[in-house]
């Protein structure tokens, strides 16, 4: 026995001392370890470029113009849903956070809460790198401030007021915080904006924030917060126990609207922005200045960009051709002008358009406002040239939406009508996308890799008029619209009272049209009921001539509807989750849910 | 023989009537020519009163002959006269029952001539030769062949021949050989037995290949499953995963896809215990992480499933079971030559029956209605879809049809060598195969090549070495476009779009000119892989001289991987017709587009390495005559290191040269990574064996793994098994020895567990996303970098704890075998998120910890009979196997204040909720009078209103109790042999498994037939189904969305499936001396022929796709052949 043990031990022995345990050791070759990241200026630019790519980009078909009176989506269910006020804590639907349409994603709760803590922990770590000087540092810590600013707009934007969380939390802490009220989430990210602008430079790469974006932010969310909704005592709740939650509860209105045109002219005088072609030649150019401000990658009139995954290239927007052109360019037809929205356009000499006026009848797509045209496809109207396929049935590119009369006497319709080719996509309401889509890039075979316009000038012009007009300062507010007007081709505004309240909507409505506003303007203006009406669509055909060759096309709305929508007030504000609910006992679920 | 014999009887005459003998020899000369046979004087009885005690034979005879006529006749130099023997008569006897008595426990034989004559002889031997063969003819050499209550025995020789010496030329031969059923047979004079050994499996002397080692069946404490490998190199499937259905009880096998090069199958033994993953551990000729997959299973020995606490071996990835291949070796013997070659024909087992164009253009319609707007197609379209009167303008394409071929080929071929002697042996064996893809110009097959050698050699008594190399190339090949695409565009394409015009040419079809049928050909590329595979075993084994018993084996196993894959995307060409112009011959005037623009390359390039060095102490003594000792133990290292380099390049100027040189540099891009790992395991075994029938075992790893942190870097992981042989007991033989032939109870409890989660959760790390187009103006590109999960320090493996309690029986002289096992496994420290409970407003990508525990309960059984009633003409088997295990989870983090009935806790791992369906809203009052959705109209669903609140909402979702994954499953498998055929087949079956599907439809493509034919309309208010829906709009449609699903979609999986079947007919040897062979075998086999699922109309039970969709299984039809000399 004692030649085992020997054996035994000694093999044993030489094996063990052979395995030195340190090869265990190993660390990912592929990731960063956090030290490694924190000491690193580089790194930190890389993670705060990680939090930029988490932001929402909007386009697409699911996108917000699509929840409003501006298009109607196809292909996505559960959008007659959301339209219709039916959503509720157990189902959101296409705005829920693991909804396959991604586009919403960013903008849910779950999200924008992940991307919040992105900015808390780079808050927590960023005084652990040495910067080559303060202003390098100064300029990221300003970045991430407007950065987690801008998506809580976003959250208030959608819930009202929402916890504050400005600190990352790790496993074991207690997770639950009670929401803020309206106003303190508003002066939180006021605030936020101030800081950012304080340390932000003026210029720069426009995808990155400045003191401009700041400032742009922080207009927009006062605009917001003066706003009917926000100072309406929740009247529109029932008898909702924390109005302070979603809205204003006393204080001083017109201080409000103060802040907001004060925060506005702030960055009117950056005097670093203008309007892009801003003097027309001709209307003609006009068309082409409203068109082409998006399909620059950047102009004067940009504030501040959103840009794409550059590896996949796959956010919506990058497939904007492609979902939203008609069939007949073998476009998917995804999101379409509403009718309600085509025919809310003016006249190009300011007067309203109206079906019981024949001329307009006759001939609806004449004399429009000139963004109509930089916005919408319309029957007849010039995209580009159609693909190789469809080409010899209509060498000229001309949008066919309407039917035409057969010897039968039936109406065989268009190449973008349900007869044509791809015809599941055809748009029924008879209008395609014409806004964001860059004509050049052939839509089956590329992407599109413009921006984002997530703040342009125009925008604050128009945030600094409403404010002006609420104030009373209706020469000022005048002014700036009349710039804008002027750009787009139309004639000054020179109305005063009510009459310029609506003409302000109107420009602001058109301009900003598809820019993801329309959604919250309807609300905050608490006009929602009138914007929420079934959809409208355009019916034209094309009779036949007894000679041969076919009569000017006849136009009337169509009486048919294509998806049913109505506003019921709960629909204000998106619901907290049931499982949210659960999870967190200290929150308090919005009205009406 | 017996003529020499007699003939010396003249010369040495003994006692008392020598004259008289010698007289009579003539006469004996003349009986003894002619016969042995005395049966005619055995009725005559003699009274004899005699009683003799302890008298030397010689003395009785004296008595005898005094008392009766009988004379004795021996020589007195080949018999012992003196020996003792007693003797009791009283009365009447028979002449045969005196001798009896007379010659006990003496070596004497007798022959009568002329009635009392009495012929004394020595027991003669005699010489009986013979061959032994096996079913198929082949000879068996090694066969121990032993004379029945003697210790005289042999073997047979290389060729399978033997020559035996019996002691007297009646007697009876015992054949035995590993794996064979025992046969007895009667010698009756014969000079030449030949004898055909049944197979069996259920042999106790089988050896039993456990981890790191092997065992005898018949003391062996765990549980453990095997099937040969001959059993699984005969089905006609292209993976061996997809062999194991029905064979193993315990293994539930469910194949996803026969996708060609992408059909493995799922395994779980004995059902899941975690909601991580639940992969055995594979572990080939002792090196883990190698293929069970793709290893030709014409070189598999031998698979044994270790399924409870036997497992603790393997510590850390055994919680899931293991599973143990043990490749074939060379045999002592001249070289033995085996091909087989098998051709056979698949298709898919079953497709979804979808509507047709006037089915489906009829439920637009219906949409339209819902929607209150004008009816999409007129009621002339529809009566030109339903007449089919107008095939270009109004078409009715059946797109499985267009896309799919009916038969798919495939082709096995295997030539195997094998033999050696003493010093050397050798295996080798080279296989090639092939399989086609489904659709028609089908880019998709799988081919492999694939060789091993596994050589044996013996440099002196004390040290022999292995080496063993396999190499493999697999080459699945597929079209560009991604396989679930394909099938989603087939089941969605329109019946009402065309698919090819007249003349042949293909149309758009779908959107972006994705036409289903062209999606599975090279028209739109192609994505090509070639795996390489290489496997080495280097293997020294040491018996150390000085002490007996005491071995040391050294092992090194390299194994490489490389792995290429090309992905080519390039422009194809659709052709579309306005609709109305035609040419001069009346057909369309069609107009070309190409789709995909510019050609585009992708290139991976794949590496990876894993070494393994062990050694291992193994010491066996016998400590007492009744007492063995077994020891072991070892040490063993593990790295693993990987990397990859991926390169994409578009433009190219032609698609005539697919390589990436030719690529235009613009956006062109690459990419790459690596990682490695490491463990180091230490293991042992003792074993204690008391009088063959008491077994105690105990094993344990200590494992080190770098998946943790250095704190929880290392676990100890014991097993402890008992068993006792009852039937060994005197008691058990003499009361139950002749019913239950043999009785083993076995229990066994072990510690085991589960590393397979994602490394290093205990670092705070990074990781690079995608890269952001931020600087430019959106032109120019920039890295990101997100947090990873916040770190958990404290991550460890799952831990499982396994206790199982099992019996082996065998009745009907072992004809009948059974073996039962219940089970326990329970899992805890499953690492899982706090999801449920931490609110999403604290935005954390949270760890998992080791907080979910799990329950797995049940039983395994396997009942096999087998019987060979004529060996050399007829025999059969019927095995029955079947395992039930039920799970449960017992914590897991869920959300606070849920109803009981949503409860996770209680319900099994992966149950869903779902809004319990009451059937369908008839009319607008049954929508009034019951709490409905908002917006529900009639011939919604009508969700119950459990919790009777008036509302529907998400708290009246209930938690299944059943899921995806069966509760049962089960086989029943038959074979026979009858003269020169054989049959065999394999029924499996599962039970108590649940799966929701619901595919999309509407606008988006066609519905299922089934629903069409039972939904809700206004004229049929009384349907099953509900309302004609548009894509998922309304509440109650949905397959994405978790949200919203119902009972009503929700079907059982329950099946009964022919998986195997198979008829063979050997050539007899007489014609195969001819040809020069030694066995060829014609065979008709057919794998999937048929299923039963009560519940799915449509759905091959298997496919677990929620929509219906997916590449189906196949059912083959094969013919093979198979060839040895």
């Amino acid at each position: 026995m004692k030649h085992i043990h020997r054996i035994l031990s000694v093999t044993l022995l030489i094996l063990l001392i052979s395995c030195n345990k340190d090869f265990l050791d190993t660390t990912p070759k592929d990731q960063y370890s956090d030290l490694a990241v924190w000491e690193s200026p580089d790194l930190i630019r890389a993670y705060t470029n990680g939090i930029y790519q988490q932001l929402h980009n909007p386009l697409g078909t699911l996108w917000l113009s699509s929840f409003v009176d501006e298009t109607m989506a196809q292909g996505f269910w559960g959008l007659s849903t959301v339209n219709s006020s039916l959503i509720n804590p157990s189902d959101l639907s296409v705005l829920a956070s693991d909804h396959w349409g991604q586009t919403m994603q960013p903008l849910s709760w779950d999200k924008a809460y992940k991307n919040i803590r992105a900015c808390n922990l780079f808050f927590e770590n960023v005084d652990k790198a040495t910067y080559g000087s303060q202003s390098e540092k100064d300029q990221i810590i300003g970045e991430v401030t407007f950065l987690r600013a801008y998506i809580y707009h976003w959250l208030v934007a959608f819930h009202g007021g929402v916890p504050i969380i400005t600190k990352s939390f790790s496993v074991g802490d207690d997770f639950e915080v009670p929401r803020n009220t309206y106003e303190e989430c508003i002066n939180f990210i006021a605030g936020e904006c101030d800081k950012a602008a304080a340390l932000l430079p003026e210029s720069g790469e426009k995808a990155r924030a400045s003191k401009g974006a700041a400032l742009a932010l922080k207009s927009r969310t006062l605009l917001y917060a003066a706003s009917d909704f926000a100072n309406s005592d929740a009247s529109w709740a029932g008898s909702y126990a924390h109005p302070e939650l979603v809205g204003y509860v006393g204080g001083d209105r017109a201080t409000r609207w103060r802040a907001a045109k004060a925060a506005a002219k702030a960055v009117i005088d950056l005097n670093i922005y203008s309007l892009y072609n801003a003097n027309p030649t001709s209307t003609e150019d006009a068309i082409k200045g409203c068109e082409d401000v998006f399909l620059n990658y950047t102009t004067d009139e940009d504030i501040f960009l959103i840009t794409y995954d550059y590896t996949n290239g796959n956010w919506p927007f990058t497939y904007m051709g492609q979902s939203n052109s008609p069939n007949g360019w073998h476009g998917w037809g995804g999101a379409g002008p509403i009718g309600q929205f085509v025919d809310a356009y003016e006249m190009s000499d300011g007067s309203k358009f109206d079906w019981s006026n024949p001329a307009h009848k006759a001939e609806p797509y004449a004399n429009r406002d000139p963004r109509f045209y930089a916005t919408v496809l319309y029957n007849g109207g010039y995209y580009k040239p159609r693909p190789s396929d469809v080409i010899a049935a209509d060498p000229l590119g001309l949008v066919q939406t309407g039917f035409y009369e057969q010897p039968d006497g039936t109406y065989l319709g268009g190449l973008d009508t349900k007869d044509g080719i791809d015809n599941w996509n055809a748009m029924p309401t008879g209008y395609y996308l014409r806004k964001f889509i860059d004509p050049k890039v052939d839509i089956t075979v590329e992407i599109q890799k413009l921006p984002w316009k997530a703040f342009r000038y125009a925008e604050i012009m128009l945030n600094y008029a409403e404010a002006c007009i609420e104030l009373g300062e209706e020469p000022e507010a005048i002014l700036y619209l009349n710039k804008i007007r002027t750009r787009a081709g139309m004639p000054d505004i020179t109305a005063s009272g009510q009459a310029l309240k609506d003409e302000y909507r109107y420009e602001r409505r058109f301009e900003l049209a598809f820019e993801q506003h329309r959604f919250f303007d309807v609300r905050r203006w608490m006009i929602a009921s009138e914007a929420y009406t079934n959809v409208e669509g355009i019916k034209i055909t094309y009779n036949l001539l007894p000679g041969g060759g076919y009569a000017p096309p006849v136009y009337e709305k169509n009486p048919d509807t294509w998806e049913n929508r109505e506003f019921k007030n709960n629909w204000y504000l998106l619901p907290i989750t049931i499982a949210e609910m659960s999870r967190n006992t200290k929150l308090i679920q919005n009205p009406l849910y | 023989m017996k003529n020499k014999l007699l003939t010396g009887y003249a010369r040495h005459f003994t006692g008392r009537s020598e004259m008289l003998k010698v007289m009579k020899i003539g006469i004996l000369f003349m009986i003894l020519g002619i016969t042995n046979v005395q049966a005619f004087v055995y009725s005559q009885t003699y009274n004899i009163d005699l009683s003799l005690s302890n008298v030397p034979l010689r003395e009785a005879f004296a008595r005898i002959e005094e008392k009766t006529d009988l004379k004795f006749l021996f020589r007195s130099d080949l018999i012992d006269i003196n020996k003792a023997t007693n003797i009791e008569e009283k009365g009447s006897t028979t002449l045969p029952e005196l001798m009896t008595e007379l010659l006990d426990g003496s070596e004497i034989s007798y022959n009568v001539v002329n009635d009392n004559l009495i012929v004394l002889s020595p027991k003669q031997p005699q010489k009986v030769t013979g061959i032994v063969t096996d079913e198929k003819g082949s000879t068996i050499p090694g066969v121990n062949i032993q004379v029945e209550g003697t210790t005289i025995g042999v073997t047979t020789d290389v060729n399978g021949k033997y020559t035996i010496e019996l002691p007297g030329d009646n007697g009876v031969l015992i054949f035995t050989f590993i794996g064979y059923t025992t046969q007895k047979i009667e010698v009756k004079g014969e000079a030449t037995i030949n004898v055909t050994m049944v197979a069996e499996t259920q042999n106790l002397q089988e050896i039993v290949v456990v981890g790191y080692g092997s065992q005898k069946k018949a003391t062996l404490t765990g549980s453990v499953s095997t099937v040969k490998g001959a059993d699984l190199a005969l089905l006609p499937v292209m993976n061996v995963s997809n062999s194991l259905s029905g064979k193993l009880s315990g293994v539930f096998v469910s194949t996803g896809s026969s996708e060609p090069g992408n059909d493995g199958s799922i395994i779980t033994i004995r059902g899941i215990s975690t909601f991580n993953n639940t992969a055995p551990l594979i572990v080939v000729d002792g090196v883990p992480g190698r293929s069970l997959d793709r290893i030709d299973p014409n070189i598999i020995d031998n698979i044994s499933v270790l399924k409870d606490a036997s497992a603790a071996i393997y510590g850390a990835q055994a919680a899931n079971g293991v599973i143990l291949i043990t490749t074939k070796r060379g045999k002592i013997g001249k070289p033995a030559i085996n091909f087989s070659y098998n051709l056979g024909t698949g298709s898919p087992t079953s497709m979804p029956k979808l509507t047709n164009s006037f089915e489906y253009t009829t439920m637009l319609n219906e949409i339209d209605f819902y929607n209150g707007v004008p009816n999409r197609y007129s009621d002339n379209d529809l009566k030109l879809y339903q007449d089919g009167s107008d095939p270009l303008g109004h078409p009715n394409t059946d797109w499985y049809a267009e896309t799919l071929k009916p038969w798919s080929s495939q082709h096995a071929m295997n030539i195997s060598l094998s033999g050696g002697s003493e010093s050397f042996r050798y295996f080798i064996s080279a296989s090639t195969k092939f399989q086609d893809g489904f659709y028609k110009n089908s880019a998709s097959n799988y081919k492999q090549q694939s060789f091993t050698a596994n050589l044996d050699g013996k440099i002196n008594k004390y040290i022999s070495l292995r080496a063993d190399f396999s190499g493999r190339l697999e080459n699945p090949n597929a079209p560009s476009t991604p396989v679930y695409d394909i099938f989603t565009s087939a089941s969605l394409g329109k019946p009402t779009v065309l698919a090819f015009w007249p003349n042949g040419l293909p149309a758009q079809g779908g959107e972006g000119g994705a036409n289903p049928a062209l999606l599975g050909t090279s028209e739109l590329g192609y994505s090509h892989t070639k795996n390489y595979v290489l496997n080495t075993n280097l293997n020294l084994k040491i018996d150390v001289p000085w002490v007996k018993g005491l071995s040391l084996n050294l092992l090194a196993a390299l194994d490489e991987g490389f792995q290429y894959n090309k992905l080519w995307n390039k422009p194809w060409n659709t052709y579309n017709w306005d609709g109305s112009t035609l040419d001069e011959n009346g057909d369309p005037v069609l107009v070309k587009t190409t789709w995909g623009g510019d050609p585009k390359l992708s290139q991976t390039d794949d590496k990876s390495q894993n070494l393994l060095t062990s050694a291992l102490l193994n010491y066996k003594v016998n400590i007492s005559k009744k007492q063995t000792l077994e020891l072991m133990g070892a040490v063993e290292k593990i790295e693993g290191s990987s990397s990859y380099l991926y390169g994409y390049r578009r433009y190219f100027i032609s698609t005539a040269i697919d390589e990436i040189n030719q690529g235009g540099v613009k956006e062109m891009n690459n990419g790459g990574s690596s990682s490695i790992s490491a463990r180091l395991n230490y293991f042992g075994r003792a074993n204690y064996t008391l009088s063959d029938r008491y077994m105690i075992e105990f094993q344990w790893r200590y494992q080190g793994s770098y998946i943790f942190s250095k704190e929880n870097r290392f676990g100890f992981f014991p097993g402890v098994s008992l068993g006792y042989i009852m039937s060994e007991e005197d008691y058990w033989k003499k009361s139950l020895g002749n019913s239950i032939s043999f009785f083993k109870i076995r229990a066994s409890y072990g510690k085991t567990g589960n590393d397979l989660i994602n490394p290093y959760q205990y670092l705070s790390t990074f990781y690079t996303g995608t890269l952001n187009s931020i600087v430019n103006g959106g032109t120019g590109a920039e890295a990101t970098l997100y947090e990873n999960v916040v770190p958990n320090p404290n991550a460890t493996w799952e831990s499982a704890t396994q206790r199982d309690l099992g019996v082996d029986m065998r009745f009907l002289n072992g004809n009948l075998a059974l073996t039962v096992d219940i089970f326990s496994n329970l899992r805890d420290n499953i690492l899982s998120q706090r999801n449920a409970s931490v609110p999403t407003s604290a935005g954390l990508s949270l760890p998992a910890e080791n907080i979910g525990k799990a329950e797995n309960k049940g039983f395994d059984f396997d009942i096999s009979y087998r019987n060979s009633p004529n060996p050399d003409k007829l025999s059969y088997q019927i095995g029955f196997n079947g395992v039930y295990s039920k799970n449960k989870l017992i914590f897991w983090d869920e959300t606070p204040g849920v109803p009981d009935y949503q409860k996770s806790e209680g319900a099994p791992i992966y149950a869903e909720l779902y809004y319990v369906s009451m059937g369908i809203f008839k009319d607008e009052a049954a929508v009034t009078n019951y709490p409905h959705w908002d917006g529900a109209r009639p011939g919604d669903v009508i969700f119950k209103d459990v919790n009777d609140d008036k509302v529907i909402d998400a708290n009246d979702k209930v938690r299944s109790d059943k899921t995806n994954i069966p509760v049962s499953s089960g086989a029943i498998s038959f074979s026979l042999r009858y003269k020169d055929f054989d049959f065999s087949m394999v029924m499996q079956g599962i039970l108590g498994g649940e799966r929701y599907i619901f595919g999309y439809a509407g606008e988006i493509g066609p519905y299922f037939k089934d629903f069409y034919d039972n939904r809700w309309t206004p004229d049929n208010p009384n349907a099953s189904g509900p309302r004609t829906f548009n894509r998922e709009n309304e509440y109650w449609a949905t397959s994405d969305d978790y949200s919203t699903q119902s009972t009503q979609f929700l079907y059982k999986t329950d099946y009964v499936r022919l998986k195997n079947f198979e008829i063979g007919y050997s050539l007899p040897s007489s014609v195969l001396k001819k040809i020069g062979s030694t066995s060829l075998r014609v065979y008709f086999s057919a794998y999937n022929l048929f299923t039963i699922a009560p519940d799915l109309k449509g759905f091959d039970p298997e496919l677990n796709n929620k929509r219906g969709y997916g590449y189906p299984l196949q059912k083959v039809i094969n013919f093979g052949v198979s060839l040895g000399f």
